[in-house]
């Protein structure tokens, strides 16, 4: 762990460090409602559902070295799993704790589904195909309406349930200990607690056989396969595992939204997750973290640019989102450029980084043979 | 006894280049088999066919009388057949020790459910594994060194850690593919005496090598290739004397 300036006697006392932590993070609802407005907490939701998609694209593209651009395609598969049972679509009003681990299955058989086609490609040719997977959900998604009725095509899927935990609907709170509760604030908690759920299950399957199995594969395929690595259950697992963090981030995506359409599941989405990892740090689980956090507050906060603008200049010159566009340009571009690694990545990528092969990459491609 | 390895008129063309010809060998239980041969023979090609990185188009692999051709290279290494590569291939970011816990890979079971939930039975395995380790990067006499980031050991020490993870994987074959090249003689002896330990410990073992000292002192059987077909095939000293193989070498004329 790196050591923070001014903190130092946070690493002399974990426990004291734990108990800090564990209170800002309850407490920031209220502290960013109360700063800033309940929008603001709506943003935070947003923050812990695209960490748990960037926690699961780093399992896919981080660890196994899997470059996948249509991760956003599993995020609308839960979420549509999620708006066929608990919505009057089919007039279906499943409880939430079933329907997020069907969502989460579904999900990662379709994992299972786009990683057996693709096993053999690498690269490039991974990246394309698996976009083109994200785009054919997307379509599939906006045109079956008919002959059959499935997703209500662009319109979505409106009304969906809200969750409800022990006879607690989310969308009717309570007042608790004298204090108004707004949906968004009980939407922070539960997201909260899969968030937290989400980065101990990835940073152990890191650590362990299975996570040593992804390192060796995205080092170099022939080798681990002499190890005795099986590169085709390695590769679908990866493919699996990161397909059940984005269903899950997408079942309750749409509980919290109340309405989904196939416009929320753009490429631009995958791509902004992926962003989100490139930023932060590959194959580091703080690094996923804090990509997800920075790419889903700045557009936010710029935002306030319009405003801005308006009071200074008496009017709108740049508009914010067109802005929104280039600062991610420049914040990409000066990355590669100064930090190609991310801010917080891991060790083992800085290293690879480093490394000055591209022989063994050319061997890969000469020694394997065609078969996979 | 079914011998332990027994290569059966192994073909391997690509395109309409033939690679191998009609190669057939056998190796004994607890013998050094050495494979020469100029540049370009085909001791590589072969490797590839017996370890399932490649497939063969005609003949047979048995592996104590299974046939392992064609076979995903996993399941040969499964089997007890384990190799090394010619131009090292490690997993250059990868400490030396979690480059031989990657080679206990088959040997261990935990899943994802065991990894996330990491009850009893997997920590102990992880522990095991790391320890077996531990072990091994001793015996290879890399012991200490297991901390460092194996793209950064000495070019010896990476043969030398090839071998210990290919002996994770707890082979009963191992196959060497120039084990020795670009070796100081320090370094060779050092080599040399690794492979009598290996093989004293019962190992079997199958060794390309260029280094003919290091072949013929240390090698029970040995065969030459030459243009992908075997032209020779005994012990050390008739290998040495078979005017095919002084043919091959130095040409036609010698």
């Amino acid at each position: 762990m790196r050591r923070l300036p001014g903190l130092d006697f946070l690493h002399a006392r974990p426990g004291l460090a734990f108990a800090l932590l564990a209170a800002l993070l309850i407490a920031l609802p209220f502290l960013v409602g109360s700063g800033l407005g309940n929008s603001w907490v709506r943003v935070l939701d947003f923050v812990l559902l695209y960490m748990l998609m960037a926690i699961g694209l780093n399992i896919v593209v981080g660890y196994a070295g899997l470059l996948d651009l249509g991760y956003i395609a599993f995020y609308a598969l839960g979420a549509y799993v999620y708006a066929w049972l608990a919505s009057p679509h089919f007039g279906l009003h499943l409880p939430f704790w079933v329907i997020l681990p069907l969502g989460a299955t579904f999900a990662g058989l379709f994992g299972v589904l786009l990683g057996t086609p693709v096993l053999r490609l690498r690269g490039d040719y991974l990246a394309i195909v698996t976009l083109g997977f994200g785009e054919i959900i997307r379509i599939f998604m906006n045109n079956l309406n008919a002959p059959f009725n499935l997703t209500n095509g662009p319109q979505g899927i409106n009304l969906i349930d809200p969750v409800r935990i022990a006879g607690l609907s989310f969308a009717e709170p309570p007042r608790f200990l004298g204090l108004d509760l707004p949906p968004t604030y009980l939407y922070y908690y539960l997201f909260l607690a899969f968030t937290l759920l989400a980065i101990g299950v990835a940073m152990r399957l890191q650590d362990s056989r299975v996570g040593r199995a992804w390192a060796a594969l995205r080092e170099d395929e022939v080798a681990a396969a002499a190890m005795g690595i099986n590169l085709r259950n390695t590769k679908l697992l990866a493919f699996a595992m990161g397909a059940v963090f984005g269903g899950v981030a997408g079942g309750l995506f749409a509980a919290f939204q109340g309405f989904i359409s196939p416009e929320s599941f753009s490429l631009w989405e995958s791509i902004l997750v992926l962003c989100m990892i490139v930023l932060g740090g590959m194959g580091n689980v703080a690094g996923a973290l804090l990509g997800a956090a920075l790419l889903t507050i700045l557009p936010e906060a710029l935002r306030y640019l319009g405003d801005l603008q308006r009071t200074v200049l008496g009017q709108v010159v740049v508009e914010p989102t067109d802005l929104r566009m280039l600062l991610f340009g420049v914040a990409l571009v000066s990355m590669m450029l100064f930090r190609p690694t991310g801010l917080l990545s891991s060790r083992q990528h800085r290293r690879e980084w480093a490394a000055e092969d591209g022989v063994a990459e050319q061997e890969r491609a000469s020694l394997y043979d065609s078969r996979a | 006894m079914t011998p332990l390895l027994s290569v059966q008129g192994v073909c391997k063309r690509f395109g309409g280049l033939a690679a191998l010809e009609d190669v057939s060998l056998t190796v004994n239980d607890g013998e050094i088999y050495g494979l020469i041969g100029p540049n370009g023979a085909g001791k590589t090609t072969l490797f590839n066919c017996m370890t399932g990185l490649y497939s063969v188009s005609a003949g047979q692999v048995l592996l104590r009388g299974t046939a392992i051709q064609n076979r995903k290279p996993h399941e040969v290494v499964r089997r007890g057949f384990a190799r090394t590569f010619q131009n090292i291939r490690l997993f250059a970011n990868m400490t030396a020790l979690e480059n031989v816990m990657v080679g206990r890979h088959i040997r261990s079971r935990a899943s994802v459910l065991g990894a996330v939930l990491r009850g009893r039975r997997t920590r102990e395995e992880e522990a095991a594994v790391r320890a077996r380790a531990r072990e091994l990067l001793d015996y290879v006499g890399l012991g200490g060194k297991g901390r460092l980031i194996a793209g950064h050991l000495a070019y010896g020490d990476q043969r030398r850690l090839e071998i210990a993870r290919a002996l994770a994987t707890e082979p009963k074959l191992l196959a060497l593919d120039e084990p020795v090249a670009g070796m100081n003689p320090v370094e060779r002896q050092h080599m040399r005496e690794l492979l009598l330990k290996l093989r004293h410990g019962g190992l079997s073992l199958l060794l390309i090598e260029h280094d003919v000292k290091l072949v013929m002192g240390l090698c029970d059987r040995v065969a030459v290739l030459d243009y992908g077909r075997k032209i020779a095939e005994g012990d050390t000293a008739s290998v040495q004397r078979d005017p095919a193989v002084i043919a091959a070498y130095l040409g036609d004329g010698a």
